[in-house]
C-alpha cells in the first residue's frame, strides 16, 4: 500500500486554497456571512481531503491594488472599495495561477469567499454580493505575468455572470460562456442569447439561459453540445471555471435541480485549469457535498460516493418542454458561434469607426444607480481602446463621476496614442471628478483627481 | 528530587535533579531487545546510593511504541468503518476495512440509519478470521457516536471477548482517516504497552520508589504512567520531545530558538517560537499512516557527523548515506567529524588519520587539506542553515482561514541555535553565525533529554463544541457530551464551561495542579441563520495546558 500511495503522490497535484473568511460578512444575516463555508470546512476536513496525495493545500496571499486596477476602475479608488477579505479572495486565484504556470499543480480550485462575478469594470460599490471580480483579476494577471493570450471562462453559477461579461465584452481573446437560470426569473435579470459581445468581439460572449427546474440532464446537454465543441474550436490557452454552486436543487435563492454528482461530472468533462467559487447559499444541504464532488473530480478521485442525504437517483425529471427549450437555445447559440466572424464584419460595416452605447447599472447590495456611456473604437488592427463615462447616485446623493480609458493589452500603436491623447485632453477639463487610464500594455494604471489635481498610480 | 530517564536509539540517559541543579547523571547503552531492562539499569545506577523516599517524581521517555511498530510486534486489528457519503474508502491510506452503511452529518445528525445486519456480518467475519481486536470508526462519529456504540454492542453480542476500540474515544478532531489510523494503532499496541507500563510501575515500587511516575508524550507533556495505557500512541516520538523540553529547561523565556540535534546520519530540527515549541499542524505520521497524535514539528535532515563525504564534479557532497564511523575513529572513509578534527574543533579520534583522509579529498578538490576541511564544514553548516530557513518558511506558509491570521503571520527568524544530543557541538556556533543568531551548547548536553523529561509538566487539550440549536455540547478528547439549554450562549460563557470541563478532565487524569495554566487558544462563534433569523449558535473553544516546565524548576 505504501508504494501505491507514493505512486499517487508523485503525480502532479490539485492545488486547493480554502479561504472561508470566518471573520467577514456583508451583514450578520446576509447570505454572504461567516457561516457560509463552515459546514464545507467540517466536511472536507473530516474527509481528510488535504491529506490525500492528489491534493496540495496552498496559503492565500493578498492581491495588490495594482492587480485590482488592471481590471477595475474603482471610483474614487481601489482602497475605498475593497476590504482585506476581497484582496485575499482575489489573491488566492493568483497563488494558484502562479503554481499552475510553474507546473507545480495540474489544476486548482480557489474555494474562497467573498465571490466576484457580478463586479463589473467600473466599481462604485457592491453588487450581487461582489466588490471585485476574482476571475477577471486572475485572467488579466495570467495575461500580464504569464503571457497567455486566449482564455476561456465558463461560468456555471445559477446567476448570470454579468460582471465578467461586462469586463470582457469587447475582448475577442476572452471567450465567456455563462449558463444560468433564465434572467426573466432571477437576479440579475440579464444573460439572454442576444447578449453576445461588443461589435469587435461578437460571439465571444455566449449566454445560455435555462428554464427554472433544469436538471443534471439539461446541464450536461449544454456542456456536451455547446460548451465543449465551442471550447475546442476557440482553442484557449486555459479554461477557467466560475464555479457557483447555486444551481443545486436545495439552493434558497434559485430554482434549479442540479446535484452534487452533476457538478462533479460537469467538472470532470470541462476539466478547468482553475476553478473559482462564486455563489451558492445552501450552506448545509449543498455546499459540503458539491465542494467535495468538485475537488474529487478535479483530483481525478472517485466521486461516486458523494451523495446528498436526501438525493435519490432519478429524483428529478425534466419536462419535455424544458428539454425542447434547452435544445432550441443551444441551437441558436451554435448558429451565433458559427457565424461570429460574419457578425463582426456586419457590425463594423454598420457602426463605422466608433461604437457608442448607454447603460444603466443597479447595485442591489449598495443601492447605487449608475449610468454609463461606453465608446469603443472598432479598430481593424486590435480589439480597440475604449472609454466609459460613469455617473452614479445613491438615493439622492451624487457619487463621484469619472472618465475612464482602457487600452487593451495587445492594442495597436494608433489605439495607444489616441487613448493617451484622450487622457491628456480630459484631464484638463473639470467635467469629471476623476480621469482614469488603464494602460495594460505598459501595466500602468493612473487615476487623476481633477479637483485636487493629483494623480495616483498603481 | 526528580528523576528523568530517556531511552534513546543508542544510549539511555538518566538524571537526578535536586531543586534546579543536576545532582547526578547516568548513561547506559540502549539494548533494543530489552527496553525495560535498560530503563531500570539506568535507574538503579542513579539511585543506588540515595534515600528513595526523597524522590518526588519520575518521568520516563521511551521508544517502546516505535520499537513495537518497527519490529512488527503489534497485535492484528480488524477495521470497521462507517464512512457515509464522501470519499471512496479505497482512496484512503488505510488497511482493508469492513464498510458498513449508515451516516452522520457534520452537525451530528443521523442522515442514514446504521445497517445493523451488515455490522453483525462484519463482526462475525472478523471474529472468524481469528481477530481478537477491532477498531470501529464512523465519519463524524465525534459529533454523534450512536453508530459506533451500536456496533460495539453488536460486537459484544456476536463475538463476546472481542476487544473493541471506538474512534470518538481516541480523538474528536475532524479528520476521519486520521482518527481511523490512530484508533487502529491504539488497539494494536495497547496490550503490550500495558504490560510495559504495569511492569515499570511495579519495578519502581519494588525499589521503594513510591513517587508519582509519568510518561512523556510526543507533545512534550507528561501523563501519569497508569493513565498512559489509554493513549499508548501518544508516547511515540518522546525522544525529540525530551530534547526540546531539555532546551526549554535552559530558561530561554519568550525567545525564538531552533533546536539542532546533530546525530550520526541525521540532524533533527525543531522550532521554539517565542518560548513555545511548534507543534506539527495536524498530527504525527506513524508507520506511513497519518494520525491525530499531537507531536512537536520535527524535521529530519539526512546529514550528520558520520555522513559519507564525496567529491562529485568538483563539488563536495555530504551524505545522505553513512559508510561507517569517522576515519579518525577507524572508519572506512572521510566524514564531517574528520573535518572538525583536522581543524581542531573537536578532539575525538586520531588527528593524523583525519589529516590523511582530508589530504585525499584536498587533492580531488585541488586545495590544501585545511581548505578541504573548511569546505566540508561549510557545506554541513550551509545545508543545516538552509533547512532551518526552509522550516521557518514552511511554518509561514501554513494555511490560514481567517483574515487576521493571514495579516499577522510575520517573518520570524531564530535568536538562538541550541545544540542537543552532543554528537557534534562544534557545528552549533558555526550554524548560529551563519543564521545571525546566538549559538548555545547547554551544559549537560549529553543528558539534556533526561533533564527535559524530568522537568516537563503535564499537557492537556480540550476541544469543546456547542450547538445551541440542537442544544448539545461535545468534548472532542474523550467523547463526553451533554445538553445545553441557553440558545444565546456567548463565547465567555462557553469558555467558563470549557474551563470547568477541563478541571474535571484534569482531576480525572490526576494532573489538576496545572489546570490554572490552561489557556484558551482558539475560540469562535457562528450564528446559524436560517431564512432571515438566527436559530442558534455554534461555538468552538479550545483550551490547552501547553508544554512547559514544572513549577519547581527555575531554569538553569
Amino acid at each position: 500500500m505504501a508504494s501505491e500511495i507514493s505512486q499517487r503522490a508523485s503525480a502532479k497535484k490539485t492545488g486547493l486554497i480554502f479561504f472561508p473568511a470566518f471573520d467577514w460578512a456583508i451583514s450578520p444575516n446576509h447570505p454572504e456571512r461567516e457561516e457560509r463555508l463552515l459546514y464545507t470546512r467540517d466536511q472536507i476536513f473530516e474527509e481528510g481531503l488535504m491529506d490525500l496525495p492528489e491534493i496540495e493545500e496552498h496559503k492565500p496571499r493578498l492581491a495588490s491594488e495594482k492587480d485590482v486596477a488592471r481590471v477595475h476602475f474603482c471610483v474614487p479608488d481601489v482602497g475605498s472599495k475593497v476590504t482585506e477579505a476581497h484582496l485575499i479572495a482575489a489573491g488566492s486565484t493568483l497563488v494558484l495561477s502562479d503554481a499552475l504556470m510553474a507546473g507545480e499543480i495540474r489544476n486548482g480550485f480557489a474555494l474562497v469567499r467573498p465571490p466576484g462575478h457580478h463586479s463589473m469594470r467600473v466599481v462604485h460599490g457592491n453588487r450581487g454580493f461582489c466588490n471585485i471580480n476574482n476571475m477577471a483579476i486572475m485572467v488579466e494577471y495570467l495575461r500580464r505575468k504569464h503571457g497567455l493570450r486566449r482564455i476561456a471562462i465558463v461560468d456555471t453559477d445559477v446567476h448570470h455572470g454579468d460582471g465578467t461579461q461586462d469586463i470582457f465584452w469587447h475582448d475577442p481573446d476572452v471567450l465567456f460562456i455563462s449558463f444560468h437560470q433564465d434572467g426573466r426569473t432571477l437576479y440579475p435579470g440579464s444573460g439572454f442569447v442576444e447578449e453576445m459581445g461588443g461589435p469587435n468581439a461578437l460571439g465571444r460572449t455566449l449566454n445560455v439561459p435555462l428554464p427554472p427546474g433544469t436538471t443534471d440532464e439539461g446541464f450536461h446537454y449544454v456542456l456536451e453540445n455547446l460548451v465543449m465543441p465551442v471550447l475546442e474550436d476557440f482553442g484557449a490557452d486555459l479554461v477557467l471555471n466560475s464555479a457557483g454552486q447555486d444551481n443545486h436543487y436545495t439552493d434558497p435563492l434559485a430554482n434549479m435541480r442540479f446535484s452534487a454528482q452533476g457538478y462533479a461530472r460537469l467538472n470532470e468533462i470541462l476539466k478547468p485549469a482553475i476553478a473559482v467559487l462564486e455563489g451558492g447559499y445552501a450552506i448545509e444541504s449543498a455546499l459540503p457535498y458539491v465542494n467535495m464532488g468538485i475537488i474529487q473530480a478535479m483530483a481525478g478521485l472517485d466521486y461516486s460516493h458523494v451523495i446528498e442525504p436526501d438525493y435519490v437517483k432519478g429524483r428529478f425529471q425534466q419536462t419535455r418542454e424544458m428539454t425542447q427549450s434547452i435544445e432550441a437555445v443551444v441551437g441558436r447559440l451554435q448558429d451565433i458561434w458559427e457565424s461570429r466572424e460574419n457578425l463582426v464584419a456586419i457590425a463594423r460595416e454598420e457602426y463605422g469607426q466608433f461604437y457608442r452605447t448607454r447603460k444603466r447599472i443597479f447595485y442591489d447590495t449598495d443601492m447605487i444607480n449608475e449610468s454609463q456611456m461606453e465608446t469603443v473604437r472598432l479598430c481593424k488592427d486590435c480589439p480597440g481602446y475604449n472609454t466609459v463615462v460613469t455617473d452614479a447616485v445613491r438615493g439622492y446623493g451624487k457619487l463621484e463621476s469619472a472618465f475612464c480609458i482602457s487600452i487593451p493589452i495587445h492594442a495597436c500603436k494608433s489605439c495607444k496614442e489616441d487613448a493617451h491623447e484622450e487622457f491628456e485632453e480630459h484631464r484638463l477639463e473639470l467635467k469629471y471628478d476623476y480621469v482614469n487610464l488603464q494602460d495594460k500594455p505598459a501595466d500602468v494604471y493612473r487615476s487623476y483627481n481633477t479637483r485636487t489635481r493629483t494623480e495616483k498610480r498603481y | 528530587m526528580l528523576i528523568g530517564i530517556d531511552v534513546g536509539g543508542t544510549t539511555t540517559d538518566a538524571v537526578l535533579i535536586d531543586g534546579d541543579r543536576v545532582a547526578k547523571a547516568a548513561l547506559v547503552p540502549t539494548d533494543v531487545a530489552d527496553l525495560p531492562g535498560c530503563l531500570l539499569k539506568a535507574l538503579d545506577e542513579l539511585v543506588e546510593d540515595i534515600d528513595k523516599s526523597v524522590v518526588e517524581r519520575v518521568v520516563l521517555s521511551t521508544t517502546i511504541i516505535t520499537n513495537l511498530i518497527a519490529e512488527g510486534k503489534t497485535d492484528p486489528v480488524g477495521l470497521i468503518l462507517v464512512p457515509g457519503p464522501g470519499t471512496n474508502p479505497k482512496d484512503l491510506n488505510l488497511p482493508k476495512a469492513e464498510i458498513i452503511d449508515g451516516a452522520i452529518d457534520f452537525r451530528g445528525r443521523e442522515i442514514q440509519k446504521l445497517d445493523e445486519a451488515g455490522a453483525r456480518r462484519a463482526v462475525r467475519s472478523l471474529a472468524s478470521q481469528g481477530l481478537r481486536k477491532v477498531a470501529v470508526v464512523g465519519k463524524f462519529g465525534q459529533r454523534n457516536h450512536a453508530h459506533e456504540l451500536s456496533i460495539q454492542e453488536i460486537a459484544s453480542n456476536e463475538a463476546p471477548g472481542l476487544s473493541v476500540g471506538l474512534g470518538h474515544q481516541v480523538s474528536g478532531k475532524l479528520n476521519f482517516p486520521r482518527r481511523a489510523a490512530t484508533t487502529l494503532l491504539t488497539m494494536a499496541t495497547r496490550d503490550r504497552y500495558r504490560e510495559f507500563a504495569l511492569g515499570m510501575a511495579s519495578a519502581l515500587r519494588d525499589r521503594g520508589i513510591f513517587a508519582p511516575a509519568y510518561i512523556l508524550k510526543a507533545d512534550g507533556g507528561t501523563v501519569p504512567l497508569e493513565r498512559s495505557i489509554e493513549m499508548p500512541v501518544e508516547t511515540i516520538f518522546s525522544g525529540p520531545a525530551a530534547s526540546i523540553m531539555g532546551v526549554m529547561a535552559l530558561g530561554l523565556k519568550d525567545q525564538t530558538s531552533v533546536v539542532v540535534d546533530i546525530g550520526g546520519t541525521t540532524t533533527d530540527l525543531a522550532l521554539i517560537l517565542s518560548g513555545r515549541p511548534l507543534l506539527s499542524s495536524k498530527g504525527a505520521r506513524v508507520d506511513s499512516m497519518l494520525t491525530h497524535v499531537r507531536a512537536f514539528a520535527v524535521k529530519s535532515v539526512a546529514i550528520g557527523g558520520d555522513s559519507a563525504v564525496r567529491v562529485i564534479d568538483g563539488n563536495i557532497q555530504i551524505g545522505p548515506d553513512r559508510l561507517g564511523r569517522a576515519f579518525c575513529l577507524g572508519g572506512p572513509s572521510l566524514t564531517p567529524t574528520d573535518a572538525l578534527r583536522a581543524l581542531g574543533l573537536c578532539d575525538i579520534g586520531d588527528a593524523s588519520r583525519a589529516d590523511e583522509a582530508l589530504f585525499g579529498i584536498g587533492q580531488a578538490l585541488g586545495c590544501s587539506k585545511e581548505e578541504a576541511a573548511r569546505r566540508v564544514v561549510d557545506a554541513v553548516v550551509e545545508k543545516i542553515a538552509f533547512e532551518v530557513n526552509e522550516m521557518f518558511m514552511e511554518w509561514e506558509e501554513e494555511p490560514a482561514y481567517r483574515i487576521w491570521e493571514i495579516l499577522q503571520r510575520e517573518k520570524v527568524r531564530p535568536e538562538n541555535v541550541v545544540g542537543v544530543g552532543g554528537a557534534s557541538p562544534a557545528f552549533i556556533p558555526l550554524v548560529a553565525k551563519r543564521l545571525g543568531a546566538k549559538g548555545i551548547v547547554p551544559p549537560h548536553a549529553a543528558v539534556a533529554n533526561a533533564i527535559g523529561a524530568a522537568v516537563a509538566r503535564p499537557t492537556l487539550t480540550l476541544n469543546l463544541r456547542i450547538d445551541t440549536e440542537q442544544g448539545v455540547y461535545a468534548v472532542s478528547e474523550d467523547g463526553a457530551s451533554g445538553k445545553v439549554s441557553d440558545r444565546k450562549m456567548n463565547l465567555d460563557q462557553a469558555e467558563v464551561m470549557a474551563r470547568r470541563l477541563m478541571q474535571e478532565r484534569a482531576r480525572d487524569l490526576g494532573i489538576e495542579e496545572y489546570v490554572s495554566e490552561a489557556e484558551v487558544t482558539h475560540s469562535e462563534l457562528f450564528n446559524m441563520v436560517r431564512g432571515w433569523s438566527t436559530v442558534g449558535r455554534l461555538l468552538d473553544v479550545r483550551m490547552e495546558i501547553p508544554a512547559g516546565l514544572i513549577s519547581s524548576w527555575g531554569g538553569a
